[in-house]
């Protein structure tokens, strides 16, 4: 992994005749031999060349002309990084091209073919006209690009540095992830009971319960943070729009970047006109430890087949290898570094 | 060898089991690196976070070693049909997969293999 990243890293962001026509935001669709993965793509100046970004993290970009070359550093669900090498060119306003992967694991990514077009932010309406999302709902598969590295600052930086994903994140010790990591995991189901003035979703993964209170209420005085928050929401149109504040400063995923206190996440709904599935866009807006908002879109579709399982965790296996391995000391240790 | 139900539902049920991880044990695999062992089954751990069975192995030269074989949730093993006792203590099974980083006796499962010749799992 770390030749791959070293690579990575070292694909340079210069050119000397790009095509101003390639600034600005796609929508980017990549096209493996299994589900397609889409997300926004953002191609800046800069003082040296071009910066580009995807969903938020860094994308190195080469541009020449009309040609351009794209890297996008992903993980597996098993976390195993993979790099999609993207080379294409820009005709008739669209970018598109194929693609390449790289990774030093076993990986179901396939390689293929890629599209990108301008993307326009779509307007919601202010009119709400609630749906019913009310059901039981399975993941869909591809969805996103789980991308890897995100544009963290400084201190951000400074924190994940001393970040050992094995003994850090808190599901290993069956401490539940929180909202941000939970909603936009694969492999559970989650249910939505509605209500007029609250929705609640019941995640079958550590068996978290969220209430999204649909009234304008606020937050009461001295709400404690936690990993699930406090949820407020409302419909723009038929489009459901969720905030959540008061979380406790935790990671964002495998990886291990920090969120803090402060931050907020905006997750918005849109039900297929079957009513069948479920889309999500959600951001993490959190200044204190990302100069850009990192973005995860997630897709369920309608189960009503199965039930939510049980959700029964022990830490014991976790705690007895360490024990195995004198590492326990170790481990307590760096309890101040962990969330 | 105890047989559950129907060996073959499961084996179909249970394909890609090892793809729904929830945390990343890229940390603890070496993702490059597999390797084929068997051995009987000395402990069934089927708890959250992960199912984690722990096996006996007898080396080249005779001697034994004990391996932590590790795999998916329970909760989503179980709704495909593979539960506590698919695989019990005294089993005797074949387990192809990633090996753990740092020379451990660790191992993340990509197949298992049961001793009637089924797989549970598949290929990555």
């Amino acid at each position: 992994m770390r030749k791959l990243m070293l690579a990575f890293s070292l694909l340079c962001a210069a050119t000397v005749s790009a095509n101003p026509a390639m600034e600005g935001d796609w929508m980017i669709e990549v096209k493996p031999s299994g589900a397609a993965v889409i997300g926004l793509l953002e191609i800046e100046r800069d003082n040296d060349g071009w910066l580009a970004f995807v969903e938020g993290g860094p994308a190195p970009i080469k541009i020449d002309g009309n040609q351009v070359a794209v890297d996008i550093d992903t993980r597996d669900i098993r976390g195993f990084v993979i790099v999609l090498k993207l080379e294409g060119q820009l005709d008739d306003d669209r970018l598109s091209g194929s693609y390449t992967v790289q990774s030093d694991a076993e990986v179901s990514f396939t390689p293929g073919t890629w599209s990108a077009v301008r993307f326009v932010a779509e307007e919601r309406a202010k009119e709400p006209r609630p749906v019913d999302i009310s059901g039981i709902w399975k993941p869909a598969p591809g969805v996103d690009f789980r991308k890897y590295s995100m544009d963290l600052t400084d201190e951000a930086e400074a924190w994940h540095a001393n970040y050992l994903m094995h003994y850090d994140q808190p599901n290993v010790r069956c401490v539940s992830p929180g909202i941000v990591a939970m909603v936009a995991w694969g492999g559970y189901p989650f249910e939505v009971l509605s209500s007029d003035k609250r929705l609640t979703f019941l995640y079958e993964v550590d068996s978290e319960v969220r209430r999204i209170f649909l009234d304008d209420r606020e937050a009461p005085e001295f709400y404690p943070g936690s990993g699930m928050g406090y949820s407020t929401g409302r419909w723009e149109g038929s489009q459901l729009v969720v905030e959540t504040t008061h979380l406790s400063p935790n990671v964002r995923d495998f990886r291990g970047e920090p969120i803090s206190e402060n931050a907020r996440l905006e997750e918005v709904y849109k039900l297929s006109e079957d009513g069948q599935r479920l889309s999500a866009v959600i951001t993490l807006h959190d200044p204190e430890n990302y100069k850009r908002p990192p973005v995860r879109r997630r897709a369920w579709t309608r189960n009503p087949d199965t039930e939510i399982y049980p959700y029964e965790c022990d830490p014991d296996s976790f705690y007895r290898q360490m024990y195995n391995e004198n590492k326990l000391d170790m481990y307590f240790e760096r309890s101040k570094q962990r969330f | 060898m105890r047989i559950i139900g129907s060996i073959a539902a499961i084996a179909a049920l249970a394909a890609a089991a090892v793809a729904n991880a929830h945390h990343s044990f890229a940390v603890e695999f070496l993702e490059d690196q597999t390797r084929t062992i068997e051995g009987t089954v000395t402990e069934v751990w089927f708890k959250n976070p992960h199912v984690r069975y722990y096996i006996e192995i007898t080396t080249e030269d005779g001697s034994t070693e004990s391996w932590d074989v590790r795999g998916s949730s329970p909760t989503i093993l179980v709704r495909r049909g593979w539960t506590p006792k698919t695989i019990q203590e005294g089993d005797h099974i074949k387990v192809h997969g990633h090996l753990g980083r740092d020379g451990r006796k660790l191992m993340s499962w990509i197949y298992i293999e049961l001793e009637d010749g089924t797989r549970l799992g598949s290929e990555y």
